[in-house]
């Protein structure tokens, strides 16, 4: 069976060695101001190429919005 | 003569801060921005969602590059999640600033005195520059600056009603006490509400349903960034003392009509 995490909820399907990097290329958000949090821990934006998702992480993907 | 404001070390030369939220499209924000003259905005911090057809419209794309992004804590009810919400942006990558809003209650959208602070708390030891979103009342204005706030943001009215200034004695018991710059947020609905807040004495204000949900969002930033240098001006320059009786304004004396 294929390793899985959840992000924002949703089930991913991850590939072997999967970065947070990899991950967002994955998504289409790879040029993209993502915000990223992992078992509910903040990712730091350099560490994306070098942090690695295990099977059962909960990743949350958020971004920068409208707002006041 | 300059007049710039200092926050955090950082100078600005617009006292107009503005958020981003409620505009119509991402252009009309970008232009509305620009005309307001504004170095400072406020985003929000949400989850993409995955499904919705505007997923790679990035706001960063339409924000000058030079202007600074203040991340909020907007939808935040507890300082832990507001924490939370600072920590994730500062790591993706926005700046280490944050506008505080802890607001547990829907209706009002009144902030949380006690969890603001607590999260102030938090974030100022966690290296943060914390803007907090409050009520207008002295006694927490001075808490927070206790703790290492770098401004206070008193609101005038309810977020998004336009009522302007109705908590002014209040606002204006800070504004007189404050030791860190006082931003007016919340509630202001026309220039003249943000010209009142900075004849007041505020620093700067935060304008953003008004600009945004004006007819014309463009003319109506330019508007408040020609009220705010105006109210600003009018308060250096020292307003006149209100009288109880009329003075007049020419001689008493010498009227051609007198006997």
């Amino acid at each position: 069976m294929t390793p899985t995490c959840t992000v924002n909820g949703r089930e991913h399907e991850l590939e072997p060695g999967e970065t947070v990097q990899r991950l967002l290329e994955r998504l289409g958000l790879g040029a993209r101001y993502a915000l990223v949090e992992r078992n509910g821990d903040p990712v730091e934006r350099a560490a994306y190429d070098r942090v690695e998702l295990a099977p059962g992480d909960s990743v949350v993907v958020a971004r920068p919005v409208a707002g006041g | 003569m300059s007049d710039t404001l200092t926050i955090a070390g950082r100078e600005f030369r617009s006292r107009l801060i503005t958020g981003t939220g409620k505009y119509e499209t991402f252009e009309v924000m970008r232009d509305a921005v620009v005309a307001s003259g504004c170095e400072m905005v406020t985003v929000a911090v949400r989850r993409i969602d995955f499904d919705a057809r505007e997923r790679d419209a990035d706001i960063t794309d339409f924000l000058p590059e030079d202007i600074l992004l203040l991340p909020n804590t907007a939808g935040c009810e507890t300082a832990e999640e507001a924490v939370r919400v600072a920590r994730l942006a500062r790591a993706g990558g926005l700046p280490d600033w944050v506008k505080l809003e802890v607001i547990p209650d829907a209706r009002h959208l009144l902030p949380d005195p006690v969890e603001t602070l607590r999260a102030a708390e938090i974030l100022v030891a966690d290296g943060f520059t914390v803007l907090p979103y409050m009520l207008p009342d002295p006694v927490l204005a001075r808490r927070l600056a206790e703790v290492g706030c770098a401004t206070v943001m008193p609101l005038a009215a309810p977020i998004g009603t336009g009522r302007g200034l109705k908590l002014r004695d209040s606002i204006r018991m800070v504004i007189e006490e404050a030791e860190v710059p006082v931003v007016v947020d919340a509630g202001l609905g026309s220039p003249s509400h943000a010209a009142e807040a900075m004849e007041l004495g505020a620093d700067a204000v935060l304008v953003n349903t008004a600009i945004a949900r004006a007819d014309d969002p463009v003319t109506m930033a330019r508007a408040f960034r020609l009220a705010v240098e105006a109210g600003r001006s009018g308060r250096l320059a020292g307003l006149m003392d209100e009288q109880v009786t009329a003075q007049p304004s020419s001689p008493v004396g010498g009227l051609v009509t007198q006997p």
